[in-house]
């Protein structure tokens, strides 16, 4: 496992990122290529990748797949340029409330 | 689904040697597991101290951030940005490490980011603005920030489904196995008294028998 990070958007957020010092940038602009480049991302073994949330919507099932219960790679969702997306549910949140939730009611 | 028996046992005083033993040893994992799923779980509480407020914070940085890009870009062009962030020097400098909360590996990451000042960052002074300086330092700080939240999202999650696996186990244990054994044992306990109770009842149905018959011999003779 190389120690590297990753970052895969649309090509301004790649433009800032890079600015911000990470080397590996890969821009994409729909939702195919994203799915192809993640991919290929993976199997380079970045440790980090960073994939904005647009995406991350999209592929939910994919990256569940790839960091499934591993530790590595992490896959971190940011906002892109546009601002992050309202959710219903943070999922974060929702796994928080599902774990604490049944504790609450022993 | 508790006032089950175990199929395929046979009431005899081996299995129920055995499914003694094996009751102690359920009691005794159920009480390990319930201590592995508080212990668990009370590292799930600490971890989240640290995820509140995380996300907001990369947000807000962030939003900040593509703000300034914006602005340089609008100064400079896209491509004249585009081409500065190429020659942008590579500041994360990423060690991984894992550590284990009870049996479930975590990440921990280090990252050195270099502060990296005017000069180190690697444009030129002569075509680039002000605005990109602070869209560069800006993404730096969120970078760092990112890294911070995806660590702990990441043991978040992996806690997680360790705490509800260890929750499912302990709950299978207590509710299902455990009961099931319990109620075998009663069972098993109460075949063979009714089987010692009517072997008594058949020895004394055989000697009263047998008394007759030497009764009868006797007035014979």
């Amino acid at each position: 496992m190389k120690n590297d990070i990753a970052i895969m958007a649309d090509p301004d957020s790649v433009t800032g990122f890079m600015l911000g010092g990470i080397k590996s940038g890969f821009p994409v602009r729909d939702t195919e290529e994203a799915k192809k480049t993640l991919k290929q991302l993976v199997k380079d073994e970045y440790s980090i990748i960073i994939i904005t949330e647009k995406y991350g919507d999209v592929l939910r099932d994919d990256i569940e797949k790839y960091t499934g219960s591993k530790a590595l790679p992490m896959i971190i969702e940011v906002p892109d340029k546009s601002g992050s997306i309202e959710k219903e549910s943070d999922p974060m949140n929702e796994l928080i409330k599902k774990v604490i939730g049944v504790e609450m009611v022993k | 689904m508790a006032d089950e028996i175990m199929e395929g046992i046979n009431p005899t005083r081996m299995e129920l040697l055995d499914l003694k033993d094996r009751e102690k040893l359920a009691v005794k994992g159920h009480s390990l597991l319930k201590e592995k799923r508080n212990a668990l779980i009370m590292e799930f509480f600490k971890i989240l101290e640290r995820v509140k407020g995380s996300r907001d914070e990369v947000k807000a940085k962030l939003a900040i951030a593509y703000s300034e890009l914006n602005k340089a870009q609008i100064d400079m062009g896209d491509l004249a940005v585009k081409r500065a962030a190429l020659s942008v020097q590579e500041s994360v400098d990423l060690e991984i490490t894992s550590r284990s909360i009870m049996g479930v590996s975590v990440p921990v990451v280090k990252s050195q980011t270099t502060k990296s000042n005017l000069i180190s960052r690697g444009y030129g002074f002569t075509e680039t603005s002000v605005n990109l300086d602070i869209a560069a330092k800006e993404f730096e700080e969120s970078i760092k920030l990112i890294i911070e939240l995806g660590e702990i999202e990441k043991t978040i999650i992996l806690l997680a489904s360790e705490v509800e696996s260890t929750k499912r186990r302990v709950n299978s244990l207590e509710h299902v196995v455990i009961p099931r054994i319990k109620n075998t044992v009663s069972y098993i306990e109460m075949r063979l008294e009714e089987m010692e109770r009517e072997s008594f009842v058949r020895l004394k149905v055989i000697k009263k028998s047998m008394e007759a018959h030497e009764k009868a011999d006797a007035a014979i003779e």
